[in-house]
C-alpha cells in the first residue's frame, strides 16, 4: 500500500483505519513456511527456544510469526528474502546473556545482536542472513554512571540519546550530547560500535569512546582500557590502557557482545553560532570541499560538517510527487528551482563555531571570507531564522534531538538504503564521486539524494537510495543499483565505511583477502561455533 | 574528589542486576540460568508520545494522528509493524501494557493545534 493511500486512511479517521487494519491482519511476511536458523530443524529450534524461555521468561522470547514481525521491519531492499530473522530473545542482564550464549553454543544457534535495532539506513534489526535469532539488548537500559566533573558516561546498550538528554537536563549538567540524525530512538552504544557520527565537535563517536565491557562467546567478560584493573579509577578517562588496544576489534564486528560503553560528553560552550553556506550549482561541490578542508584540518571549524544536497534536503519535508511526476531521475534544474523557493541552494553546507563570543568574533571573518571566495552565500540566523532546514541543522550541531531526516523515506514510498563511500577531502575527488553516483542512479531512474559529511581529512559521501518498497520491481532495482555502486566505486578506490546487511560481504571483499583472513582467524579463536552475528561486516 | 552521579533509571539498582560476575578463562562457569530482574515501570502515554511518536507525527514527517479517533487496534498494529516510512517498535521498546495505554490515549486525544503536517 502506498504512503499516500495510508495517509488517506488516517485522514479518514476511525472508519478508514478499521478497514485498513482488516486488510492487514494476515500480512505477515513470516506466514507460510516457518523461518528457521540455518542447520537447525524445527525440533532443535523448539528445544533451544524452550531453554531461552527458562532464562529470560516467556514474554521475552519471540519465536512465533506474529511476535517476530517488528524485528522484520527494514527499509533496505531485500528482494530475495535473505534477511528475515527466525525470532528474538531479549535479556535484561549480563548474566542472562552468558546463559543465552551457553544455549547458543550448545545448539549452534546464530544470534544477531542489536542495541535498539534502529540502524535505519543499514537494515534496522534485520540480520545478515535469514534464520538468525535477534539478540535484542534494548531491555538493558541503565545509565550506569555519569561523572559530572569529568563529563564521562557509562551506559548499557538499550539507553537512547533521548534517555541521555533527559538525564542531563533533569540534573542540569553542563554538557551536550552529540546525536546522529535519528537520535531519540537510537543508542549511543550501538551508534558508536557502528562508528557512526554526529554533528558537534564530538561528532566522531568512536574517537570519543572510552572503555567498554564485552561478553565473549564463551561467556568470558572482558573490560577494555583501564576497566580490567583493580578498583579502576580512570576507566572512562583514559582510552588506551596497557598493551594492545582492543576496543576497535569490537566495533563493526561480531567478536563479542558489548554490554557497557564509556564515552565523553562535550562541555556546553558559552557561545555557539550556526552557519549555512549556500551554493547554487551542482558543480560547486569541488570548491566547497577545497574551501572547507583547511578549516577542518586546523580545527577552526571544529564540528563534523554536513554538505547537504538539495534533493536530500527537499526529501525531508516534501515528496517526490510534489516536484516531479516522471519515472526517470529528477533533473537538476527541477530540483534547483524548487529548492530556491525554499531558501536552499544545490549545496547547503552547515557548520558552527563554538567557544566564547570573542573567539567566534575572531574566527568568523576568516571562514566567511574563504566561503565567499568559493562563490557561496554565508548565512546565519539573522537571514535564516525560521527556515526549517536551517533550524534542523542548528539543532543537530548543538546536540538537540530530531527525527526530521526520517522524512526522506517518504520520498518514493518507504524504501531507503545508504551507500557510504569514503573519499579524501579533495575537491576533484568529490566532483568525480558526484558524477559517478548520478550516472549510476540515473541508469535506474533513482534520484541523487545525498549529503557529504566532512571529517578532518576525509568525507563520507552519504548516498541514500530512496525507492518504493511496496513495489517489488523497484525494490529489485534499488538492490541492483546499490550493488553496482558498491562495485564501481570500489574499483575507483572509494570503498564504504559502513554498509547495509544486504551488501556486507560485497564490501568486505573490497578490503582484501588478507584482511578477511585475519578477521576469520580472530573469529575462529573467539567464537569457534560462529554463534555471534555471522556475516556481520562479511565475517562468517 | 567529587562523587560520580550514579543513576538508577528504568531498572532498579539491585545488587543482582548491577554487579556483573566476571568469569575467568574457564568460560561458561556457573552462569545463573535466571537472574531476578525488576520489571520496568510503565511510562505514561503522554511521555511515550512526546519522546517517540511526536518527533514525526504532527512534526511534518508522519501524518497527524491525534484528534482523529483512530481505533486503538489500528494504532497498535502500526506501532508493531511499522508500515511504509515508519519504523516498527518492539515490546522491548514499548511494552504491550504501554502500547495498550498509548493506543487508547491516541484514540481519545484531541487535536493539538501546535502540531502541523497532514
Amino acid at each position: 500500500m502506498s504512503e499516500v493511500s495510508r495517509r488517506d486512511i488516517i485522514r479518514g479517521g476511525a472508519l478508514g483505519a478499521a478497514a485498513f487494519a482488516a486488510t492487514q491482519a494476515v500480512a505477515s511476511p513470516l506466514d507460510g513456511t516457518r523461518i528457521l536458523p540455518a542447520h537447525l530443524d524445527a525440533g532443535r529450534f523448539a528445544a533451544a527456544v524452550k531453554e531461552l524461555r527458562a532464562i529470560v521468561g516467556n514474554e521475552w522470547v519471540f519465536a512465533d510469526p506474529a511476535s517476530t514481525l517488528p524485528y522484520n521491519k527494514s527499509f533496505t531492499p531485500d528482494p530475495r528474502g535473505e534477511h528475515i530473522p527466525s525470532g528474538a530473545v531479549a535479556p535484561a542482564s549480563v548474566e542472562q546473556i552468558q546463559a543465552i550464549l551457553k544455549v547458543a553454543n550448545t545448539y549452534k544457534l546464530p544470534l544477531w545482536t542489536v542495541s535498539t535495532g534502529k540502524n535505519m539506513g543499514y537494515g534496522c534489526a534485520t540480520p545478515a542472513s535469514t534464520g538468525q535469532m535477534i539478540l535484542d539488548l534494548k531491555r538493558m537500559n541503565r545509565i550506569i554512571e555519569i561523572d559530572a566533573e569529568l563529563g564521562t558516561a557509562l551506559v548499557e546498550p538499550g539507553v537512547t540519546y533521548q534517555d541521555l538528554h533527559d538525564y542531563i537536563a533533569e540534573h542540569n549538567l553542563p554538557y551536550w550530547i552529540d546525536v546522529p540524525t535519528v537520535g531519540p530512538i537510537v543508542s549511543p552504544l550501538g551508534n558508536t560500535l557502528e562508528r557512526g557520527v554526529g554533528y558537534t565537535p564530538y561528532g566522531d563517536h568512536f574517537f570519543m569512546q572510552c572503555g567498554m565491557e564485552v561478553v565473549l562467546a564463551d561467556g568470558t567478560i572482558v573490560r577494555t582500557g583501564m576497566g580490567s584493573t583493580k578498583n579502576p579509577s580512570a576507566w572512562q578517562a583514559f582510552k588506551w590502557g596497557y598493551g594492545p588496544y582492543i576496543d576497535g576489534i569490537f566495533t563493526q564486528s561480531n567478536f563479542g557482545v558489548v554490554t557497557k560503553l564509556g564515552f565523553w560528553l562535550m562541555p556546553k560552550p558559552p557561545a555557539f553560532k550556526p552557519f549555512m553556506v549556500r551554493h547554487s550549482e551542482m558543480a560547486d561541490v569541488s570548491k566547497i570541499v577545497d574551501a572547507m578542508r583547511p578549516f577542518r584540518m586546523n580545527n577552526l571549524i571544529p564540528n563534523v560538517v554536513l554538505m547537504m544536497g538539495a534533493a536530500y534536503q527537499l526529501a525531508m519535508f516534501h515528496r517526490r510527487a510534489e516536484i516531479w511526476d516522471k519515472p526517470e531521475s529528477v533533473p537538476d534544474d527541477v530540483i534547483r528551482d524548487f529548492a530556491k523557493k525554499k531558501g536552499l541552494g544545490m549545496w547547503n553546507t552547515y557548520f558552527a563555531l563554538y567557544g566564547t563570543d570573542e573567539i567566534i568574533a575572531a574566527v568568523e571573518p576568516i571562514v566567511r571570507s574563504a566561503f565567499v571566495a568559493s562563490g557561496g552565500e554565508v548565512l546565519t540566523e539573522k537571514e535564516m531564522h525560521g527556515n526549517p532546514w536551517f533550524e534542523h541543522h542548528k539543532n543537530l550541531m548543538s546536540g538537540q534531538l530530531t527525527l526530521e531526516e526520517k522524512g526522506i523515506m517518504r520520498w518514493r514510498g518507504g524504501g531507503m538504503v545508504c551507500f557510504a563511500p569514503v573519499a579524501p577531502a579533495k575537491g576533484i575527488e568529490t566532483s568525480q564521486q558526484t558524477a559517478l553516483a548520478k550516472q549510476i542512479l540515473g541508469k535506474y531512474g533513482l534520484d541523487y539524494n545525498v549529503a557529504y559529511a566532512i571529517g578532518g581529512r576525509e568525507l563520507h559521501h552519504l548516498i541514500f537510495v530512496l525507492y518504493d518498497k511496496s513495489d517489488a520491481a523497484e525494490e529489485k532495482k534499488a538492490d541492483d543499483c546499490m550493488r553496482e555502486m558498491v562495485v564501481t566505486f570500489g574499483e575507483r578506490g572509494w570503498a564504504s565505511y559502513r554498509t547495509g546487511v544486504n551488501t556486507m560481504d560485497l564490501v568486505a571483499k573490497q578490503y582484501g583477502q588478507a584482511n578477511r583472513d585475519l578477521n576469520a582467524r580472530l573469529k575462529q579463536a573467539l567464537d569457534p561455533n560462529h554463534i555471534l552475528s555471522p556475516g556481520k561486516q562479511g565475517i562468517a | 574528589m567529587a562523587q560520580p552521579v550514579v543513576v538508577g533509571r528504568l531498572l532498579a539498582l539491585s545488587a543482582a542486576v548491577v554487579a556483573p560476575t566476571v568469569f575467568g578463562a574457564a568460560g561458561l562457569a556457573a552462569a545463573p540460568s535466571r537472574t531476578p530482574v525488576q520489571a520496568a515501570p510503565a511510562r505514561p502515554p503522554e511521555k511515550i508520545y512526546r519522546s517517540t511518536c511526536g518527533y514525526c507525527h504532527g512534526a511534518h514527517v508522519g501524518p497527524i494522528i491525534r484528534g482523529r479517533s483512530l481505533p486503538p487496534e489500528f494504532v497498535s498494529q502500526m506501532v508493531r509493524t511499522g508500515p511504509n516510512a515508519m519504523p516498527a517498535f518492539r515490546p522491548t521498546e514499548i511494552s504491550d501494557a504501554e502500547l495498550t495505554s498509548l493506543a487508547q490515549w491516541i484514540n481519545k486525544s484531541k487535536a493539538d493545534p501546535k502540531e502541523f503536517g497532514n
